[in-house]
């Protein structure tokens, strides 16, 4: 701390000028606090991450030395239908989780941001599916989607033909999604809640004297000043969907002919077990490349939304 | 000419990484026992299993308090075994003795990383002839097999009497297997004759196998080389699959569960299936009065072709213990296990294990002794598994409707050309 | 208005009611007697209490519960540290390299971990962690998420408050310390629940790491039991629940403090 007492009582702008405003002591500090995680992402992410790279253009098939072979894994990747197929998959599963988790969570958290002790209550219920362990629900999914499961008898109330769902090649992904949904509506809710909740009561007050409805209310107020949270929220889950390997690993395995094989069980399944490391690689490599491709889209809206 | 200088630096620099990375696992002498005694410790990793575990466990022990060795166990989710197994290969860090699938074993042995049976510790002629097969990779043989499943075909003894069928009479040929899954299927098909396993790998590989040379054709040709189903028997066979079950049943204790609950007449299933389905419902089911076994059917006046899988026990060959290891495996293979596992339905297949214990007289340990000449393990190959997956798209692919059996066969081979 | 108020609160109950069907169906099959009836729709009896108890009996769960815990609030902990420093660095202090590490950090939230789980293993064995709790742990110790969300909350502290404070005299250190960890103590303890869940939900590395069921977390043993056990739904079943209850009652138990804690960064400013 010695260091930093050199400073006392001067007026920051002209304290240690180092450039571009930076002064000693922020520079110092900035440092010591940032170290530990700059030297954790390095060893564990960025070493391993250059030799992901290095191994995308080798036959590395995780015995003997890697072969360079040059570009021949991303040439591979869009001759191989099993690739072509699983990128669609993902693109479908990321839309269909993503988009009705939001909505759903958005239409569940409205009335549920309202003080009281029922909605307190609700509240923590809600989070029950969040705090399961996803091995083991996957497991009851499975039999909710039995042929005399849960799923059927309550469409069997309201008329509906009980349907094939886990075993059916069309219906899978969307038993999938509904699975998926389910999972992680619950801390999206939890996170819409709070951010409803720090919007200024004044402005509804405003609204409610110039006679808005529900609707207009919820369109022309809430959405434009919850767009920070909400775009926060589509990070997260668009980032969470992409890279998605669990429940599709769980509950389908994939199945069946290949419906729910979203492209990191792709991944996956060709480091584990066929162990083609280098081509798993470079599929890695190109699944990064479209997450940085959505992202910056993402974060170009974020910024746009915030100041 | 920047983006050269980049890549130059993003190469020298994984390049690097990798050298760091991969300098490890090449270390660490692999001193051999010198003479024929076991010593030292040995790490095991297997999955585990209720039944035969605490039996297990009591023969390791005393296996630990005779012999003065260190044996540690690690029992592991059979889901995610290739996983963790693969991982410490490469990265050096085996244990001495795991218990893989028959199917794992080509590639492993053809990677290196297997030792040869340690024939001072371990006899392979105790063994019944052929089980060891699928455990041999060009001629050496790597490891020893439990858990012997050849395949037989499980039948309903109540639906059969319900569909006007013989209870006592159980198809023999595939074209009997046919026609009584006609009169055993209902209309909307929610009840059928003979289920397939959807989706298994595995299990649709046996049935293409069994199909396919039954009819005197080869799925895999060239020793290994070659795979085809383009073949007039290969699209026979996806044919004949397509035409029989129903690939939307579902229980989530898959073919079992619908064997159990009625809603398959007929499936083809291993020596397991009978204690299995005791152990769910006792009252409900039992052998002889709603169920029985047949042995595996053929074609009409074709060979017999019995599909088969087993477990084994193989030893790294970095494991600096070998001998140990191969002496533990022996011991574990012994009279008391082989009577233990029979039990329960599981089946090492050494000389004379029938005789070890009142199950070892059941039907359905005759019918596995039976069909002993007769059983084919499939392509004993690097690629099985891909070659599986493959398999298994093909007879979903045209379960479902998605394709033609040619289309299928077509698809299949142009994936196993790029694997094989 | 008294009639919105009635249908929103019907229309909770009603959504809620679903998310917990699912709930339901687990209740149902953890508390029968043995697998023959799996439709998870009626109780066929009320076995929870001896399936709990043969649970406690069998496994290890005892052990498990508690290598879990070590894992989560070790790990949970050591995040929520370690991504606090950094991400108020990076919003509120200027330093060399900080363009750099940010960037850094954000790419790590676009790679998919299953292609490094190999040079991972082979760093952490280099190190000797394998089959140790620092093998485990320290590899998903710091999230790349709790360092983007402290930054993003940190950005929120106003700059008049950290220059007021610099005026007076205080170092660096000390304003963080003093002032900006208990502004930014909501969002930590978001950090650390969001934490808690994935790690309580990590099957993965930890069977890799780990070489002992000494070692194992909830995950793990619980994949293990089902493969175990074999066919046998309603025990795991039994065993999901009693694993769903201390990251519950951490939920419900701070629910204070994160439902504020995202209102921060939010829109007061």
């Amino acid at each position: 701390m010695s260091v930093l007492d050199g400073v006392r009582a001067r007026p920051q702008a002209t304290a240690g000028m180092l450039g571009r405003g930076r002064t000693r002591p922020q520079a110092t500090a900035g440092v010591a606090l940032t170290l530990p995680v700059a030297v954790f992402f390095v060893v564990f992410w960025l070493v391993p991450f250059l030799a992901a790279i290095y191994l995308s253009f080798t036959d590395y098939e995780m015995a003997g030395t890697p072969n360079w072979i040059g570009l021949a894994n991303y040439e591979r990747m869009f001759a191989d239908p099993g690739f072509l197929n699983s990128a669609w998959i993902t693109v479908v599963y990321t839309v269909c989780t993503v988009v009705p988790t939001i909505v759903l969570a958005l239409l569940v958290a409205v009335p549920l941001s309202k003080p009281g002790r029922l909605n307190r209550r609700l509240r923590a219920l809600v989070m029950i599916p969040a705090v399961m362990p996803l091995a083991a629900t996957s497991m009851v999914w499975v039999i909710i989607y039995s042929d005399r499961g849960m799923a059927n008898t309550l469409l069997g109330l309201v008329g509906i033909e009980p349907q094939s769902w886990l075993t059916s090649s069309d219906l899978a992904i969307w038993a999938l999604v509904v699975m998926v949904v389910w999972k992680s509506m619950g801390l999206f809710v939890i996170i819409l809640t709070a951010g409803l909740q720090a919007l200024p009561g004044e402005v509804y007050e405003a609204a409610a004297i110039d006679g808005s409805g529900a609707v207009t209310t919820f369109t022309r107020i809430t959405l434009p000043l919850l767009r920070r949270t909400l775009l926060f929220v589509l990070v997260i889950s668009v980032a969470g969907s992409m890279q998605a390997f669990v429940p599709a690993f769980l509950l389908t395995g994939g199945g069946p002919a290949d419906a729910t094989q979203v492209l990191p069980y792709y991944i996956w399944a060709n480091a584990f077990p066929y162990e083609h490391m280098g081509y798993a690689a470079a599929m890695g490599m190109v699944l990064l490349a479209a997450m940085v491709i959505v992202s910056a889209l993402q974060f170009g809206f974020l910024k746009g939304g915030d100041e | 000419m920047a983006d050269l200088t980049r890549r130059g630096l993003l190469a020298a620099g994984a390049a690097g990484a990798l050298t760091l990375l991969a300098g490890c696992g090449k270390d660490q002498p692999r001193q051999q026992a010198v003479d024929g005694r076991p010593h030292g410790e040995v790490t095991v990793w297997l999955h585990g299993s209720q039944d035969t575990g605490q039996q297990f466990q009591e023969l390791v022990h005393r296996y630990i308090a005779e012999f003065r060795v260190d044996v540690k166990l690690l029992y592991l989710p059979v889901g995610q075994l290739d996983a963790k197994l693969l991982t410490a290969f490469s990265g050096g860090a085996p244990p001495d003795v795991f218990k893989i699938g028959h199917w794992s074993f080509p590639a492993h042995a053809k990677k290196k990383r297997l030792a040869p049976v340690d024939t001072k510790a371990l006899s392979l002629q105790n063994y019944e002839p052929g089980t060891t097969t699928p455990l041999t990779y060009q001629d050496v043989p790597y490891g020893v097999p439990i858990d012997f499943n050849p395949c037989m075909l499980y039948y309903r003894k109540d639906r059969f009497e319900e569909a006007g069928l013989d209870p006592d009479k159980p198809p023999v040929t595939w074209e009997e297997v046919a026609e009584y899954s006609v009169k055993l299927t209902s209309r909307d098909r929610s009840r059928v004759g003979l289920q397939w396993l959807y989706g298994d790998p595995q299990w649709a590989l046996m049935m293409l196998t069994a199909l396919v040379q039954g009819k005197g054709g080869e799925l895999v040709a060239a020793g290994g080389a070659k795979a085809s189903l383009a073949t007039d028997q290969g699209r026979a066979a996806l044919t004949y699959m397509s035409g029989i079950g129903n690939p939307k049943l579902s229980n989530p204790l898959g073919a079992l569960g619908l064997f159990y609950s009625g809603e398959a007449a007929m499936v083809v299933s291993g020596a397991f299936l009978g204690p299995a389905l005791e152990k769910l419902g006792k009252d409900t089911l039992t052998f002889g009065k709603q169920y029985g076994v047949a042995p595996m059917p053929t074609w009409a006046g074709g060979p017999p072709v019995v599909p088969a899988y087993t477990w084994g026990w193989g030893v790294a060959k970095d494991s600096p213990n070998q001998f140990t290891a191969w002496h533990l495996v022996n011991y574990l293979q012994g009279a008391p296990s082989v009577a233990a596992n029979l039990d329960n339905g599981i089946i090492i297949p050494t000389k004379g294990w029938r005789d070890a214990g009142p199950r070892g007289k059941s039907e359905i340990m005759k019918i596995v002794a039976d069909s002993l000449p007769h059983v084919d393990f499939g392509p004993i190959i690097p690629g099985t598994l891909e070659l599986a997956k493959a398999a298994a798209g093909a007879v979903d692919s045209v379960a479902y409707g998605k394709s033609t059996p040619a289309q299928a066969a077509a698809t299949f081979d142009s994936t196993v050309r790029m694997v094989l | 208005m008294r009639a919105g108020t009635i249908l929103r609160a019907v229309w909770l109950i009603v959504a809620v009611g679903f998310m917990l069907l699912p709930v339901y169906a687990m209740l149902v099959v953890a508390s029968a007697p043995d697998d023959t009836d799996l439709r998870g729709l009626v109780f066929n009896g009320f076995h929870l209490p001896e399936n709990i108890r043969l649970l406690f009996g069998e496994a290890n769960l005892p052990t498990y519960l508690r290598n879990s815990l070590i894992l989560c609030v070790g790990t949970g902990v050591l995040d929520v540290m370690f991504s606090a420093a950094a991400g108020y660095a990076m919003a509120q202090l200027s330093f060399p390299g900080r363009r750099v590490l940010f960037a850094l950090v954000i790419g790590t939230l676009a790679l998919t971990p299953m292609v490094l789980v190999i040079p991972v293993f082979l760093i952490v064995k280099e190190l000797g962690w394998v089959n140790t709790f620092q093998g485990m742990m320290v590899p998903g110790m710091i999230s790349a998420f709790g360092v983007f969300l402290v930054r993003q909350f940190a950005l929120g502290i106003p700059k008049e408050l950290l220059l007021a404070a610099r005026v007076d005299g205080a170092g660096e250190f000390r304003i963080f310390a003093r002032i900006a960890v208990p502004l930014l103590k909501p969002a930590l303890i978001t950090l650390f629940l969001v934490h808690f869940l994935a790690q309580w939900d990590n099957l993965l590395w930890p069977l890799i790491v780990a070489n002992e069921q000494e070692l194992w977390p909830l995950p793990v043993g619980l994949a293990n039991f089902q493969s175990e056990v074999g066919f046998n739904y309603h025990l795991t079943t039994t065993a999901a629940l009693v694993t769903a209850v201390p990251p519950f009652i951490l939920m419900v138990a701070l629910q204070r403090y994160y439902v504020a804690g995202l209102t921060f960064g939010g829109l007061k400013r």
